[in-house]
């Protein structure tokens, strides 16, 4: 089965929402198209049998509101916890609906793992994003629910491959065949993030570049870059630098080669935003920025290049 | 049913280091069902990798980030020695169950203000951040008014630790803190010393509050 053809507009390259990032957005020059936000900090969730369930962050509506004045806002979110076996959270994907007709998303996404688990009759919240089995069986638990999020939020809904620090031995699957398969059979789209395949490929020893070559490039509507750093002999996805030259290779090779690319997006923590510094930061939007710009020119044919010659 | 054990298990052998090292020691057979072989045999593999021990840091972090975050002055206040042991004898007793992680700062404060430690400051900073919190919960409900009785001088103290540095030799000032917060405005406090209330409440009212 094909999925219908992924539709983003073309928005360029963004940085993901933090507060501490805030003095920069607001000074961003042309090298900023769009900013991606993490919808779940626009409110406080109490869970699931709390009424009212969701109390909104008045100051991060306003600092996003004032945002989307200037530049669109796209959705990143945190919380769905798509890959849960107990429940599929039809309240949270009203809740991003409610806030995608605030603020108007193009496009909405979240991460193909779970976090959420039950313990007793207790909801249990991991707080980071655990690896989905690549079976059939999650192929079948997922593919229902992401045509439910379709229908709720009427814009194109990706998924964003996972990181993970121990992978699920004897899966059916490698990665690429089960993000392809997903995809194919959901018509969701993925959020690439070259950071985790980059961080993945360095934990546990396999060719970043032969992974993405894997993947059916049509289906990636958003490519997430970002740094990282060492700890106890892992390298984690930390969020905590600049674009490392690694990852770099692997966007200037995938980016021209994903057809319905809507965006790229650099994410930093805002707590290591004083660190790496507005200098460091900006360089990288420009120069994200001059790949995006070099991959939207029209292939020149062959024969030309000939003739120029 | 079995994919839902599996999650738990999964979820179970981070969070909870005892269950992680039962299943490194008696393998499957520490293990709630129901599980399929398969499953069993994927726990048992992942409860001796690496990379779960990884995952446990960074769910402490996530977690301790939250505290952080929503009781910061309180957190401040224990230093970081102090507050490690404390957040693992909460953690001990308290799997990872709210969502937002507010409900569980809120029962954070319940277990400090339990455990009666020894901190000139630490009841009154406890209390202020918890009502704080009730405020921050109560936000598009009927807003239940906040006191906070206040021995040591609030602004100074609140102040000092907001600042980033400890408080030393805060002078008393017995009062209340009033709390109030009105639709999804920030949260506002009134002082109204014992011995001198503010002028907008009068004498009756601030002991009505006093004693309360």
């Amino acid at each position: 089965m094909r999925s219908p053809t992924l539709t983003l507009p073309k928005l360029g390259v963004g940085l993901a929402y933090q507060a501490p990032l805030a003095p920069l957005l607001a000074a961003a020059g042309p090298e900023l198209d769009y900013v991606e936000v993490v919808p779940d900090i626009l409110w406080t969730d109490l869970g699931r049998t709390a009424e009212p369930r969701y109390i909104d962050d008045r100051a991060g509506r306003d600092a996003l509101e004032q945002a989307s004045r200037c530049r669109p806002v796209v959705a990143h979110g945190i919380g769905l916890s798509i890959g849960s076996a107990g429940a599929f959270d039809a309240a949270h994907v009203a809740q991003v609906e409610r806030w995608r007709r605030r603020l108007g998303f193009p496009w909405h996404s979240d991460h193909l793992a779970f976090h959420l688990a039950e313990h007793g009759d207790a909801p249990m919240n991991v707080g980071i994003t655990l690896p989905l089995a690549r079976d059939r069986q999650s192929i079948e638990l997922l593919v229902p629910r992401i045509r439910t999020v379709q229908q709720r939020v009427p814009v194109p809904f990706l998924l964003e491959n996972n990181v993970y620090y121990f992978d699920i031995p004897g899966c059916e699957m490698d990665e690429p065949t089960f993000l392809n398969t997903l995809c194919r059979e959901s018509g969701c789209g993925l959020v690439l993030d070259l950071h985790n395949v980059y961080t993945n490929a360095r934990n546990h020893g396999f060719d970043a570049g032969a992974l993405v070559a894997e993947l059916e490039l049509e289906h990636v509507g958003e490519i997430h870059v970002a740094g990282g750093m060492e700890l106890d002999g892992f390298y984690l996805d930390a969020h905590s630098d600049t674009i490392p030259d690694p990852v770099w290779s692997l966007l200037e090779w995938t980016l021209p080669r994903c057809p319905n690319l809507g965006g790229v997006t650099f994410e930093l923590f805002g707590s290591w935003f004083d660190s790496v510094g507005n200098a460091r930061i900006t360089a990288d939007l420009r120069r994200l920025r001059a790949l995006w710009t070099q991959a939207l020119q029209p292939a020149v044919p062959r024969r030309v290049l000939a003739e120029a010659a | 049913m079995s994919l839902l054990a599996f999650q738990t298990a999964l979820a179970r052998l981070i969070v909870e280091p005892d269950f992680r090292d039962a299943v490194r020691g008696d393998g499957a057979a520490a293990l709630p069902g129901p599980l399929t072989a398969l499953e069993a045999s994927r726990l048992v593999t992942i409860a001796g990798d690496r990379g779960l021990d990884m995952n446990r840091t960074l769910h402490k972090g996530f977690r301790l980030g939250k505290l952080r975050a929503l009781l910061p002055l309180t957190c401040a206040l224990l230093r970081p020695a102090r507050l490690a042991r404390e957040v693992a004898a909460f953690w001990q007793a308290n799997p990872p169950a709210s969502f937002s992680f507010l409900p569980e700062a809120l029962e954070f404060c319940d277990f400090l203000a339990r455990r009666e430690l020894r901190s000139v400051y630490l009841a009154e900073v406890l209390a202020y951040e918890r009502a704080t919190l009730e405020l921050e919960r109560a936000r598009l409900g009927p807003t239940p008014p906040q006191s906070v009785r206040f021995q040591h001088d609030p602004v100074r103290l609140l102040g000092t630790l907001a600042a980033g540095r400890r408080p030393r030799s805060v002078p008393p000032r017995p009062c209340l803190l009033l709390g109030s917060k009105g639709g999804d405005e920030p949260v506002h406090w009134t002082l109204v010393d014992a011995v001198s209330p503010l002028a907008r409440y009068d004498r009756a009212h601030a002991a009505d509050l006093m004693a309360a």
